[in-house]
């Protein structure tokens, strides 16, 4: 159970590690870029683990609706967006934000496609959501900026 | 020490993007209903591979400077694969969903504030205050509430 926790925890420090991976190319490059190799890379590690592991094609993948094959279209948008804004918010806001509107348009995605739910719950969850974004986006704050070619 | 610029233009990007993630996950998800979730990965890395290829073609982003990124920069895409490796084992765990998603939640908000401080992989530094702190309990206490207590009960 223990060792199951930790790697969720991990999994979750590979979605940040990954962005400011991303975020770095982009900036020798472009978002849009940094977000064609994201996938290109993606695609043939995810082929050789397939390979070694088997059952890619397991299952009944044909028999799915035509529009579940947008997700890769949206992702391209979604990974060059991320790069996009880690360089100009920094890694911790572009997390807290992403995780906000994901949160807020699941209950929105939810409520719309009629999925049970506990209404308290959903109003609660949202509410601090959102104050929390109100909490970070007000007041002016001093931060100390370092430019990317100072780190070198 | 310098006064940063209110960037609600930056946020609300943010916060739409974190729309976009919401639409992958049902994509994404009903694609691994059908098939396994091998395919619900490699599918969208495939076809997104194709679709960066168009629009980098179409909108032809200016550049930025001639220097050359290090390598390690191309490697993002490896971290991603792995992430779906390490949470379809945890899916299928006492974890279930909900703890993969709250236990994924906690490293991503941590790794990153840990990163802005130490202004890793080239990027630039930032220390947060207080106020960042408060937004983060506040954003992360009612995604909580939303993943525990806000599905189907």
């Amino acid at each position: 159970m223990i060792v199951y926790a930790v790697l969720a925890v991990l999994a979750g420090i590979l979605v940040s590690l990954s962005r400011q991976i991303n975020g770095r190319l982009a900036l020798s490059t472009s978002a849009m870029e940094s977000s064609f190799w994201n996938h290109l890379v993606g695609l043939v590690f995810i082929t050789l683990a397939a390979l070694v592991f088997g059952g890619l094609f397991a299952g009944a993948p044909l028999a799915s609706p035509w529009w579940a094959y947008l997700g890769g279209t949206v992702g391209v948008i979604f990974i060059a967006m991320g790069s996009w804004l880690i360089q100009r918010i920094g890694a911790a806001q572009t997390a807290l934000m992403i995780i906000a509107g994901q949160m807020v348009s699941g209950v929105v995605l939810d409520v719309a496609m009629g999925a049970p739910g506990n209404l308290w719950a959903r109003i609660a969850g949202v509410g601090l959501i959102l104050a929390g974004m109100i909490v970070a986006q007000t007041g002016k704050r001093s931060i100390r900026q370092v430019p990317a070619e100072a780190q070198r | 020490m310098q006064d940063r610029p209110t960037t609600s233009f930056h946020f609300l990007a943010a916060f739409a993007t974190g729309g976009l993630l919401s639409l992958m996950v049902l994509f994404n998800g009903t694609l691994a209903a059908y098939g396994s979730l091998f395919y619900a990965s490699w599918v969208p890395h495939l076809t997104g591979t194709f679709a960066a290829l168009l629009f980098l073609l179409l909108l032809r982003p200016a550049r930025a400077s001639g220097t050359r990124p290090p390598l390690w920069a191309y490697l993002g895409g490896i971290s991603g694969g792995i992430t779906v490796m390490l949470t379809s084992a945890t899916l299928n765990s006492a974890l279930a969903l909900s703890g993969t998603i709250a236990l994924g939640l906690a490293g991503q908000m941590l790794f990153s504030l840990f990163a802005d401080m130490r202004g890793l992989f080239g990027l630039p530094q930032r220390m947060p205050v207080s106020r960042d702190i408060a937004a983060v309990v506040l954003v992360i206490g009612g995604s909580l509430i939303l993943i525990f207590f806000g599905g189907g009960a």
